[in-house]
Parts: C-alpha cells; structure tokens; sequence
C-alpha cells in the first residue's frame, strides 16, 4: 500500500533513527534513503550497519544530487538535446547562481557591474560546465524536464526500482526538488519525508521557483500545492521528544522558534545521563581553554575563517547537523550575539538555523562563548567561571 | 526476461551493423562456415559476463576482435592523411518481458527507450594526446592503437555494470574447443557459482579458506617454513610457503570438478557438454534468467548422445532462452524448424508461420535434410537415388564434369516429402526445383497437387506430362530410344535379350539403383529426358 507521509520534527527527537527503523523494516522491495549531505549520508549509512552488522540489499543510501545524476539525469539523459547522448555526465557543485557568460579570457560578462547568465535556450551552456559536469542549482529542473519529456517514464522507472523513498532532512530541497517530491507523492513508491524547519542551514539551490517554501516551508507546501489527487499525511506529533538534548538545551533552542511546537527532553532510561555540568553556559573567551581542557567540548563555529583553538576540534554549524556530541562549545556570530541578548532580536533565517543547529548538538552541555557582565541576566543561560562563583 | 535483439558492431566478422531478433525458448542458428553464428553466441556471451574464451576480457584486449575490414579502411585513411575515427566494437543486448528498472534508459545506439545493456571497446580519450602524438610522428600505425582502448559496459540507464549485476545469466557451451583445459573449467565453476545462492557461496568459499588454513598449521609445512626462514637470511624479514589467501573467491579457479572421481576435464568431450548444457539448464535461481548457448552440439557426441541432449534442452528449457548453432538438420528438425534462424551475408532469416503439421512433421522424422535445401544457392529436390544420380550427371554433362554442389546447388533425395520442403523454402523465398515422376496420373499428381505453388516465382516443378511414361525409368528409356544398344551395355544388359524398350524399362525398374549408378559412373554420356535437362538450364538461371 502506497503511503506518503511528512513528518516534522525538532533536533534529536529521532528523524533520523526513525528513517533507518522504517527502512529495516521492510519486508520486500528495496529502499531509497536520500540526504542533502555526504554527512548525514554516512550517518545514516553508520547506524544501518550498527543495528543490522552490514548494509541490506534492499537499501541504498544516496545522497539527493547522487542520486539524481544516477537515476535522474542518465538514463534518459539525451531526451532533451540529443547531442549530449554519448556524453559521460559529470556533476559540478556550485554555490552560487551556474552559468554565467564570459568572456574570451574567462571573465565574467558584466552589464551595469552585474553578471549575466546563459538562458535556457542555450541548453548546453545554461545546464552543463564545459566538460559536461551538470551544475547543481539546475540538475532538479533537468530532471524534471526530462521527466515532461519522456511523459513520466522516468519517474515511473524510479517508483519501480524504488518502493520506498525516503528523504532525511527534506528542508533542505527547494525549488524543482519540491516538483520532485510531488511527482514521487503522484507515483506507485511510498515516500516519508521527514525534516525540521528550524534546521534550514543548507539549500539545494537558491532558486525562485517556489521560493516561499525555501525557508523550512515544506509543510505550507505540501498544503498548499499537491493538489485534491495528491495525499499525504502530515506528522507533527509522533517524533515530538528530544532523545539528545536535555530540558534546559530543549527550552533554550526552542526560543528561537517559538511559534513552532517546543520539544521536550524524553524520559528513557538509555538516553539520560547523569552529569553535574548540564544545561546552557556562557563563559567569557578567556576561559575558553581552561573549559576546553576540562570538558572536552566540540568546538562549533560559522565558517572555517572564525577563530577558535585549533587544538581541538571543530566543525562549522552546517557540518555537525544530525551529529551528537557530549558537549559543545558555541562561537557565535555578531548578530547571534544580538539574539542572545535580546531574543526579540531579528535574527536572519540562516544565522537563526545555524545557532539552533549548534544548541541542539549537545546532550548535556551547550555552552555560549560570549564577554557578558555578572550584573545583567540572560534569560535561560547559565553564566559559567572557573573562578568558583557560578553566577546565575 | 530473456534477451530479444543483439546489435553488433565491427566485432569480428561483422563489419559495420549487425542484428538478429530472438524468440523465447530454443532459437536456432544455422548458416555456413563463417557466416558468424560462433560469432553471434560468442558476442552474446561476452555482453553479458565480460568473458571471452574463458577469460576475462578486460586486460586482454587485442586488435584480432575488430573487423578485419574496418580495421583497413581506418588504417588506409590514416595513410592517406586523413583523421580517421578510431574504430570502436559494439555489442548490444536488449532484454524482453522483464522488469529491470535499473537497466532501463535510453542509452543505446538506436536511442530508444529500453532495457538492456551496451558492451564497447572503445578509444580511451585520456590518451587523446598520446594518440594524437603517434599520428603525428608519421605513418608507421599499422594496426589499431588497442593499448589506449578501454572496455565501457553499461546498462542502458549509463550506469557501469558488471558480471554480477546482470541478472540474465549466461552460459557458453562449446563443445568444439580444445583450449581451455588448464585447471578447472571456468565454464563449469560458472554455472555452478551461478546456480548457489549467497549463503552456499560464503560457505563454500570459508570451508575452502578453512582447508588452507589447516594447511599451514600443520606441523610437517611448519617444519619446513622454520627451515627456509633459517637458511633465506636475505632480510630481517621472515620468508615462508604458504597458499594463496589473497583472492575472494579462489575456490573457483583450484577447486576441481570431478565426475565419478575423474577430473572433469579428462572425460569426454561429448560428456562434458552434456553436463555442462544439463547443469546450465537446470538452473533454478528464481530471481535470475538463464540463457544457454550451445555451440555445435552434434560435434562430439554420437547419434544417440545427441538425442539425449536434444531431449534435455526440449525438456527443461522451459522459462529459459537457448541459442544453438549448428550444421545439423537432425538438430534443428528435432528443435523445430519454426525456431530457425538463418544467417546469411550478415542477414537473418526466420522461418515465420510454417504449418504447424509440416514442424511436426520434421520433428517425428528428423533425419531429412532440411538444413541443406535452406542453405545452399539453390536446391533440388529428387524423389530418390536413381533421380539423383542422373540428375547429377545430366548437370555433370552440361558443365565440364564439374558436381551440381560445386555450384552451390544441392542435390537433395526427400523421399515424397516434396511439399514439406517447398512450404518451408516459400517461406525464405529459396530458389527450389522439383524433379518428379508423373506416376501415371500428370493432372492429379503434378498440377493438381502442386497447384498451391504455382504462385511462388522460387519453385519450380520439374515433370513430364506423357502419363504413359510414368517414373525415371521409361522416361529415361524414351529419351535414348534412338540408341537402345549403348543403353544396354551401359547398364550391363544383353540388348538381343532386352530389344524393346518395355523390356530395357522394366529391368530398369527392377533394379533401381544399380542401373543409375552405372550411368552416373559411364564413360559414355547418355541422352536425359527433357524435364531433366530442363533443370539443369534452370540452375544456370540467375
């Protein structure tokens, strides 16, 4: 029986694991487990192996652009323009808009000081990098052409490799992946996607196309734009405790999102841990390495360029998403500084994803580097010293 | 799932595109030598599991697998300074009735969507610069570059594949080959590793790590290890014998077949493609499909052997494809004409929508020789020996002494199965003559009973409408009535006792073969009824 389902759900409240459940759990037919990240990917590839001891034919895990290019983009790959029919396809990661003109040398074509870019009529050069590596901001939208094109067989011929689709961190996809997700929805395979709108910390692409779900609105898209013949069950409550984070981590992240339901710390023996260092901490950056040294935290930063002390380690925000850790220890930027002060700060939607990625890392401590004065109170934080007063 | 249509390119003897359609169950290729049938099951086989003579193909790649001709025009041009195409082998395999997703696309030559998979040889283009290094210092190519060649073997969704991953599985008997007889047979261990399913192929290959294993544990090869690291002081580091453990799957190319206890490779060729064609057959993994290609199976086996065989792939080839080559009529006639392919100039025939009686019929009788009249250039049919015989020699008077096969005209003895055979050659538009007795009766026997093909421009019915002269024998008489005498001393009679022509004829009929054969082997050429001669003006007929 075909069955769609979207299902949200806050930090370590078990999307992830609940995915990795339902995959082992099928009797006949074979999985898809999809993922923006390479991370997450072998995330899911590590806790797969660590129930079942090896990797179970009928599941393959594939990241989202992976697995496009697999089963997107070649099979029919020359449906759209024959001349590329021979071609070995190629896929190039950009960051920013694809395609843009240049000039003899190489440079780009600039008119008023602005860019300016290959259409699609100039389908080679608006798709593909010159060694026909397809740009990563449009394979979605090839995909989908060829899909209009070949009047549906490619999706149907991923619906009969594929029973089951299941998509981990679904806000992540925007634009032409969202058409995607509806024609999976409209074909014969079961597709659960299961993400968290407060963890929007990477896009597929920056596209217009449907622009006002790229903000962790996939449930305003799957309400708004499936369509009467196109079912699927929204899931707000089943995933809704925090098997990660404690209740202090869990009402703190939760501020930043406060018109979404707030999660709370689960009651499982396995998950809780007794500690005396727990909750949400501030220290000032001159203890930092006294803390480092004593509690052993991962540092978490916004890009490789912010400071921290390179002898222990670090990720930046968007990698640690799906990652646990004991502790953490967070490097916040200027304007999450403002937010911390002062919550009804306008916190940009990335730098809000990413500080709530960073909190909701921690099973047991969260801890804010940050100069703060012992006088002023910071609502749900923990101010933290090495010199023995512990100043609330 | 089987497979429906094979595309070959440049390989071997085809030169440019070559392709043929295959049925479900049996098909039959037939052709004369060279024609490619080996050709066809070999590339077949080599899209499919990457083997070629046993062997993996992938590092042994040579110029000898490209069309000789191809091969020319693409050096010629290269002389002639040009910038030729590098030549590039491809083999293609369509599958049918199956659901196989994964190998679904577009990505074949003919850009359809289908499912199968592309098998090429083709310029590497990393090596661009080197090629076009080596054009460049002059005209000493004088054969394919093949050292800058690479294999690329995909599905028809450009996704790379391998042996494994197809699930048509395909196994090539050849009972014709004597060179593989180093170890264990490949083919064999093949079939058998096919048939077991993953857990009997962990066991397998464990049991078989566990006996090397025991091996070098065992006390007497200790000794011998601490003596060699004793005396080999060529380093710190300690020398010893051991087996190999480096390959997974070792167990396939050490272990041994053994039937009754005698290496599979000593027994008899006969036996072993029987063994090998029944253990392919069998074959009962339900997720896989089993295809079966039979090269020549009448060579090697007895009569009898043969009937066994042919009656082991009639009777388990249920849901499995085969495809035979063979020279045999017995063959295909027992495997039913209506499986027939005919290979020709690198053309394909069928024989579509024979009577359903006139395959059985062929089947019951298999010992005509169906093969023969298909063929050859053109064909004729005679009732028996004697109608043979002077058929030839008549052909034999008119060209030089030289045999009507010399030819390619086939003189072929069907006994009164006339109509058998010309619904079959009406079928592939085969040039055919009849050459039939009247049998007293012109108007029944000869126009009336073949009146169904007076339409077809290759048949040719070849009688005399005298219904007084009724068989070879008074038609033969009248035609050298005028000198009885010479007749008689060449058949050995008396012409004082045989002075009639009534009489001369009934000895005739009497001693059917004896008489003809004496006028085939005659130093004295005779005079041949009309409808004789006139057969043999047909055949120099373009």
């Amino acid at each position: 029986m075909k069955n769609n389902k979207l299902i949200i759900a806050a930090a370590g409240s078990g999307k992830t694991t609940f995915l990795v459940n339902q995959a082992l759990a099928v009797e006949s037919g074979a999985v898809l487990i999809t993922t923006y990240t390479e991370a997450n990917g072998r995330e899911i590839r590590d806790r797969i192996v660590a129930k079942k001891g090896c990797m179970p034919s009928n599941i393959t895990v594939q990241t989202w652009f992976a697995f496009l290019l697999q089963h997107g983009v070649r099979p029919y790959q020359s449906v759209l323009n024959d001349s590329i029919h021979s071609h070995d396809i190629g896929f190039f990661l950009s960051s920013e808009k694809s395609g843009k003109k240049l000039d003899a040398e190489g440079n780009p074509v600039l008119i008023k000081g602005r860019p300016i870019y290959w259409g699609g009529k100039d389908f080679l050069r608006y798709y593909f990098t010159s060694r026909f590596n397809i740009y990563s901001d449009k394979i979605s939208k090839f995909v989908f052409n060829t899909d209009k094109a070949t009047k549906g067989k490619l999706i149907s011929r991923i619906s009969r490799i594929y029973k089951n689709i299941y998509i981990d961190e679904v806000q992540d996809l925007a634009g032409f992946d969202l058409e995607l997700i509806k024609l999976m929805f409209k074909s014969n395979s079961s597709v659960i996607l299961v993400g968290d709108p407060r963890q929007v910390t990477y896009l597929t692409h920056h596209s217009t196309k449907y622009g006002k779900y790229a903000n962790g609105q996939i449930k305003l898209f799957v309400e708004k734009e499936l369509g009467k013949r196109i079912q699927c069950e929204v899931d707000e409550t089943t995933l809704s405790a925090s098997h990660r984070n404690n209740q202090a981590i869990c009402e703190y992240s939760a501020k930043l999102y406060p018109d979404l339901p707030a999660p709370f710390a689960c009651e499982c023996d396995s998950c809780r841990v007794d500690d005396a260092h727990v909750g949400v901490f501030m220290i000032k950056p001159s203890e930092v390495d006294q803390y480092l040294s004593t509690y052993k935290p991962v540092q978490l930063r916004w890009s490789s360029a912010s400071k921290i002390n390179s002898n222990f380690p670090a990720l930046n925000f968007g990698e640690s998403k799906g990652a646990t850790m004991d502790r953490v220890l967070i490097y916040p930027t200027n304007p999450m500084k403002e937010w911390i002060k002062n919550n009804a700060y306008a916190l940009k939607n990335e730098g809000r994803s990413k500080l709530y990625v960073g909190l909701t890392r921690a099973r047991l401590s969260s801890t804010i580097v940050m100069d703060y004065q012992e006088s002023n109170c910071i609502d749900g934080v923990t101010f933290f010293t090495f010199t023995g007063n512990v100043v609330n | 799932m089987r497979i429906g249509k094979v595309n070959i390119e440049n390989y071997k003897c085809f030169e440019g595109r070559f392709s043929a359609f295959f049925n479900e169950g049996i098909n039959i290729i037939v052709g004369d030598n060279e024609a490619g049938k080996s050709t066809i099951l070999e590339s077949i086989n080599l899209a499919l599991t990457g083997v070629l003579n046993g062997r993996y193909l992938k590092n042994e790649l040579s110029q000898y697998l490209f069309n000789y001709n191809v091969v020319n025009t693409y050096l010629e041009s290269l002389r002639q300074g040009q910038n030729p195409s590098l030549p590039e082998i491809l083999i293609e395999v369509f599958f049918d009735e199956c659901e196989l997703p994964l190998f679904e696309g577009n990505g074949n030559s003919e850009k359809v969507n289908g499912c199968g998979v592309i098998f090429k040889i083709e310029f590497d283009s990393t090596y661009q610069g080197e090629y076009e290094a080596l054009v460049a210092e002059g005209n000493d190519i004088t054969t394919v570059p093949i050292e800058y060649y690479k294999i690329n073997w995909k599905s028809f969704a450009r996704d790379s594949v391998t042996a494994r991953s197809i699930p048509i599985k395909s196994v090539l008997i050849d009972s014709t080959s004597s060179k593989y007889q180093n170890g264990s047979d490949v083919y064999l261990s093949r079939i058998i590793r096919n048939d077991l399913e993953d857990s009997e192929r962990v066991k397998l290959s464990q049991a078989y790590r566990k006996m090397k294993d025991t091996f070098i544990d065992d006390a007497s090869v200790r000794a011998i290890n601490e003596k060699i690291s004793g005396k080999a002081k060529i380093s710190d580091k300690n020398l010893s014998i051991s087996v190999d453990l480096s390959t997974q799957n070792s167990w396939e190319t050490t272990l041994m077949t053994y039937l009754d206890n005698v290496p599979f490779h000593q027994i008899g060729k006969g036996e072993q493609c029987i063994i090998k064609t029944n253990l392919a057959i069998r074959h009962e993994k339900s997720k896989e499909a089993n295809l079966v290609l039979l090269e020549e199976p009448e060579n090697h086996l007895s009569h009898s052997k043969l009937n066994l065989l042919i009656k082991a792939v009639t009777d388990s080839c249920d849901g499995k494809q085969v495809i035979i080559s063979t020279h045999s009529s017995y063959v295909a006639n027992k495997l039913g004409l209506e499986n027939l392919i005919l290979l020709n100039d690198q053309t394909v025939t069928r024989l579509p929508e024979l009577p359903t009686e006139t395959f059985t019929f062929f089947k019951k009788l298999p010992g005509y020789q169906t093969l023969r009249m298909l063929l050859c250039r053109k064909a004729v049919l005679v009732e028996g020996d004697s109608d043979e015989l002077i058929f030839q020699r008549a052909y034999m008077d008119a060209h030089g002494g030289r045999l009507p096969i010399e030819d390619g005209i086939d003189v072929i003895s069907v006994k009164l199965t006339f109509k058998r055979f010309l619904d079959i050659a009406i079928k592939i538009n085969q040039p055919v003559a009849v050459i039939t007795d009247n049998d007293s009766d012109y108007a029944n026997k000869i126009t009336k009973k073949y009146k169904d093909y007076v339409g077809y421009k290759c048949v040719n019915i070849f009688a005399d409408d005298r219904d007084e002269l009724n068989t070879l024998e008074p038609q033969f008489v009248d035609a050298n009535i005028a000198d009885l005498a010479t007749l008689c001393d060449i058949v050995s009679i008396s012409s004082g006792t045989y002075d009639t022509a009534k009489k001369v004829s009934d000895y005739m009929v009497g001693h059917k073969t004896g008489w003809a054969l004496k006028v085939f082997e005659s130093d004295t050429a005779l005079q041949y009824p009309e409808y004789i001669n006139n057969a043999v003006v047909w055949c120099d007929e373009k």
